[in-house]
């Protein structure tokens, strides 16, 4: 019953904070500088092109005018079209996302798994010299942009050593899977073509995990902050002197509580990795939303940046909740939403 | 437990194989026939792998690309129309056109009907055959849509009508020079098929949409290449069209592949790896110097229909003044300009090219002078008042390459005491700046391509006062007599008058000093040496997207 007002409570405050953001970044699209219809139709179109399509989308009536015709259409899932595609952008939005969720489920994978396991391992050998690497591997990976290890993982496992593939999604020779979730792997698996679904993960391990490795080092220097502390706990000196093994102390009653923190900044990072992908997806040439955002802002497409951030925002949103649930079921001292239904 | 033990492990093995397995493992092979057997193909595959022995293009491009001829006007983008698209008449590379899908044409005397009457046996690629009514509305479409390349027709084209199925005729607006050379911009699509798939309601009436959706990732064209796959952003797939009336190099591709990236780092490993064949135009002189290092790879430069100009506002103190116009011309270090670019460029030779036909070899050419820069500033009317008159150059931000020139610019200029603001300005604020006169800056720098191989194209777009309020003009000359002159040689059908009117006005044109003529732009572009590349024998169409015309490329790599 709680969970359940909790996500009632929280679904009505995102209709708030998404109903704000898509004013703002309404607004914003539109006072940047240049023209839309002019941008799409380029510099050399007639006049009378440029107004007829200033009039189709409304360009010609006042701010707000314009933006209940545009709230009018996507309530009804219509975000217009795109000026740089030409086709509608719910259609890009289904074509591009999925590629960009895949990579960024993928480096999440990896981010968490990766940035637990060494923090663990460096918060267990603290002071000792696994620690000291780990500490220093993990500060290189903080201060690196994900898209200068998609550089250098492109120059040395792509160019050097020829190792992985280094654009797309699959292999020019392997056959494309008919869509059905958007996710390559997946369809693969549903079409039931192996040789593509191991290519399509083939292809996703450097893009992933050049995406992964900023977020992994900072959930590793997390975790091991977090896991040192409570090493130093009273509960864990207890059970290390009733000699319980240490691998089932770590399981049992360290793992659990240091994770928080982490899990928290983990579900950040992943709606994050949704909207920084975009040198990643440009350097190994991968089709995703990401891309698709930032070439509609250059090339202010106001109804691709409309839908692009607005998607965000929801990923944002509902990634958020569920970190809320895990964090509950993490530390049962914490209550969904408890400081303001109590 | 067991769960908790399972997730653990679970994890870290995770972990490791993501981590290590992109140092560790061979990539997979490409399947063999042997391992595609056990799995029988799913029904809904959409492309099936090309056998082993087919002759692959890939070329890299900026993206967006639009296939509809009434839609697309860029590079990438009549480099696909070309491939899937025939034309009345095509381009050579002599600057003139050969017959193509018209073999032959009459003009009325008076200039103003034009004729033209089609081979046959043109078929499209859905098999239906090309008749004068399909080429009549693709001319249709294109003026009713007016985006893309349309600008060439619209304002000269009045009518075009079937006659019968293989007579198509044109009426224009006024005579007009380069009709002619302009069909090569009219791609034929196949009427049927376009009004056969379009959306309903749309922008064009009982039109539709005019089958925009469709031909944003279908063609209907007769070309030698068809569109295979087109994914948006990722590439364009197109392959050979066997049935194509023309004749084909000897190796041409099989498919053609124009990848979606510009990225340095990612283009320089698909040439390694020769999983590129050429690169796009965009890389810099130092991406192109690195990519000339790769075993098999060449660098192919040669001069295009481009010009970078410094347009000098001619209206506007201090630049409004000639005397101080031409002491920044001879000022300027042109020597140093041209050295900032890729060996083999050269300094722009007055206001057209020198590939362009009617340019004009004697016209005057402005060297760096400091002597006779000064003797300028001395007439002009600012001479003692250079402070309170800053000179304001925007150069676009786009171009990260343009700073470097507006730098060497700024401190020639302050040799003689001229004071130069630079600005950082994106290109659709440069487009709005030069729509008005007001908000024209002193200096815009500007690279600015010719349509066709000839002058006149070039001069109506540069100094016309009917495209003074456009990015491409940021001179406002609105010199009345200048623009009748302009007309005057546009509208003159006889080649030879023509030129030479061309030459003429480009000699009144540098007497104003309107513009500083940096180079003539080279276009340069990484070549695996396997592939047989017409530009590489020197054999140019200097018109944008021919040079990739595959059916006349030959590869027999990797």
């Amino acid at each position: 019953m709680r969970f359940a007002a909790f996500l009632g409570r929280r679904a009505v405050h995102s209709i708030f904070v998404l109903l704000g953001l898509s004013i703002l970044i309404f607004i914003i699209a539109r006072i940047m500088p240049g023209d839309p219809a002019r941008m799409a139709v380029g510099a050399r179109a007639p006049q009378w092109v440029v107004d007829n399509l200033r009039e189709q989308m409304h360009l010609t009536e006042p701010l707000y005018m314009q933006y209940l015709y545009w709230l009018r259409d996507a309530l009804r899932g219509d975000f217009g079209i795109s000026l740089v595609t030409r086709r509608p952008v719910a259609a890009d939005i289904k074509e591009f996302f999925p590629a960009t969720l895949e990579l960024a489920l993928f480096a999440g994978i990896i981010n968490g798994a990766g940035g637990i396991m060494l923090g663990a391992i460096s918060a267990w050998q603290k002071d000792k010299w696994v620690d000291n690497v780990v500490r220093v591997i993990s500060y290189l990976g903080v201060v690196t942009p994900s898209f200068v290890f998609a550089i250098l993982f492109l120059l040395l496992f792509g160019m050097t050593l020829n190792w992985a593939p280094t654009m797309g999604r699959l292999s020019q020779e392997i056959a494309r899977p008919a869509t059905v979730t958007g996710l390559l792997t997946i369809d693969c698996l549903l079409a039931r073509n192996p040789a593509a679904f191991f290519d399509s993960i083939w292809h996703l391990i450097l893009p992933a995990v050049a995406l992964a490795l900023g977020g992994m080092s900072q959930e590793a220097r997390i975790t091991r902050s977090t896991m040192a502390d409570n090493l130093s706990k009273d509960y864990i000196a207890s059970a290390r002197s009733l000699g319980i093994p240490g691998s089932v102390i770590m399981r049992s009653f360290l793992l659990k509580p240091s994770l928080i923190p982490t899990v928290s900044i983990l579900g950040l990072d992943f709606a994050a990795t949704l909207g920084n992908a975009f040198l990643v997806e440009l350097i190994f040439v991968w089709p995703g939303m990401s891309r698709y955002g930032i070439n509609a802002m250059l090339r202010k497409d106001l109804n691709a940046i409309s839908a692009v951030i607005l998607i965000l925002g929801v990923v944002f949103i509902l990634t958020n909740i569920a970190v809320d649930v895990i964090v509950a079921r993490l530390d049962p001292r914490i209550q969904l939403g408890a400081g303001r239904s109590e | 437990m067991f769960g908790k033990r399972c997730l653990w492990t679970a994890l870290s093995l995770l972990v490791v194989v993501a981590l290590v397995l992109p140092g560790c493992a061979a990539p997979p092979a490409p399947p063999s026939p042997a391992e595609d057997t056990p799995a029988p193909p799913p029904p809904e595959a959409t492309t099936p792998p090309p056998p082993p022995e087919e002759r692959v293009f890939r070329a890299t491009f900026a993206w967006p690309t639009y296939i509809d001829p009434a839609v697309g006007s860029d590079f990438s983008s009549t480099s696909s129309l070309v491939n899937l698209y025939d034309s009345l008449v095509f381009p050579n590379t002599e600057g003139g056109v050969d017959p193509h899908a018209a073999e032959s044409w009459d003009v009325s005397d008076d200039g103003l009907t034009w004729t033209f009457h089609l081979q046959e046996g043109i078929m499209f690629h859905n098999g239906s055959e090309l008749t004068a009514s399909d080429v009549a509305f693709s001319m249709n479409r294109l003026l009713e849509i007016g985006e893309g390349l349309a600008y060439v027709f619209l304002g000269t084209v009045d009518s075009a009508t079937a006659i019968d199925d293989s007579t198509v005729e044109f009426t224009l607006a006024k005579p007009s020079g380069l009709f002619l050379i302009s069909l090569i911009r009219l791609y034929i699509v196949d009427e049927e098929e376009v009004m056969a798939n379009v959306v309903t309601p749309g922008p064009y009436g009982d039109k539709g949409d005019y089958g925009k959706e469709y031909l944003l990732t279908h063609d209907a064209g007769s070309g030698p290449y068809t569109v295979k796959e087109f994914p948006l952003e990722e590439y364009l797939l197109m392959e050979k069209y066997d049935d194509w009336w023309g004749e084909f190099a000897e190796n041409a591709p099989d498919e053609v592949r124009f990848i979606a990236t510009t990225e340095a780092a990612t283009i320089r490993t698909m040439m390694t790896r020769q999983e590129l064949e050429i690169t796009d135009q965009w890389q810099t002189v130092e991406a192109l110097e690195a990519l000339d290092e790769i075993e098999g790879v060449d660098i192919i430069a040669f001069p295009v229909l481009t010009e970078f100009y410094y347009m000098v506002h001619t209206q506007k103190p201090p630049t409004d003044d000639i005397h101080f116009r031409r002491a920044m011309a001879y000022a300027f270090d042109y020597n140093a300009a041209v050295g900032l670019e890729w060996a083999g460029t050269q300094q722009s030779q007055g206001p057209v090219p020198a590939i362009c036909a009617g340019f004009n070899p004697d016209v005057f050419v402005f060297k760096r002078d400091l002597d006779k820069a000064r003797e300028e500033l001395a007439l002009s009317a600012y001479a003692d008042q250079l402070d309170q008159y800053p000179v304001d150059v925007h150069w676009c931000t786009e171009v990260p390459a343009e700073e470097k020139f507006a730098l060497l610019f700024q401190a020639n200029m302050a040799d003689i005491g001229i004071k130069v603001n630079i600005v950082s300005t994106p290109w659709m604020s440069m487009v709005e700046e030069g729509g008005a006169l007001d908000t024209s800056p002193h200096i815009q720098t500007t690279y600015v391509s010719a349509d066709f191989p000839e002058a006149g194209s070039l001069l109506k777009v540069r100094y016309h006062s009917d495209a003074a309020p456009t990015w491409s003009q940021n001179e406002w000359l609105m010199d009345e007599a200048l623009d009748k002159k302009i007309d005057d040689a546009l509208v003159t059908v006889d080649e030879d008058a023509r030129y030479a009117l061309y030459r003429e006005l480009q000699d009144e044109i540098v007497e104003l000093c309107p513009s500083i003529y940096l180079y003539d732009q080279v276009q340069k572009h990484a070549v695996q040496s396997y592939v047989d590349w017409p530009p590489a024998r020197g054999e140019v169409i200097p018109v944008m997207g021919y040079t990739m015309y595959t059916a006349n490329i030959g590869v027999t790599g990797p």
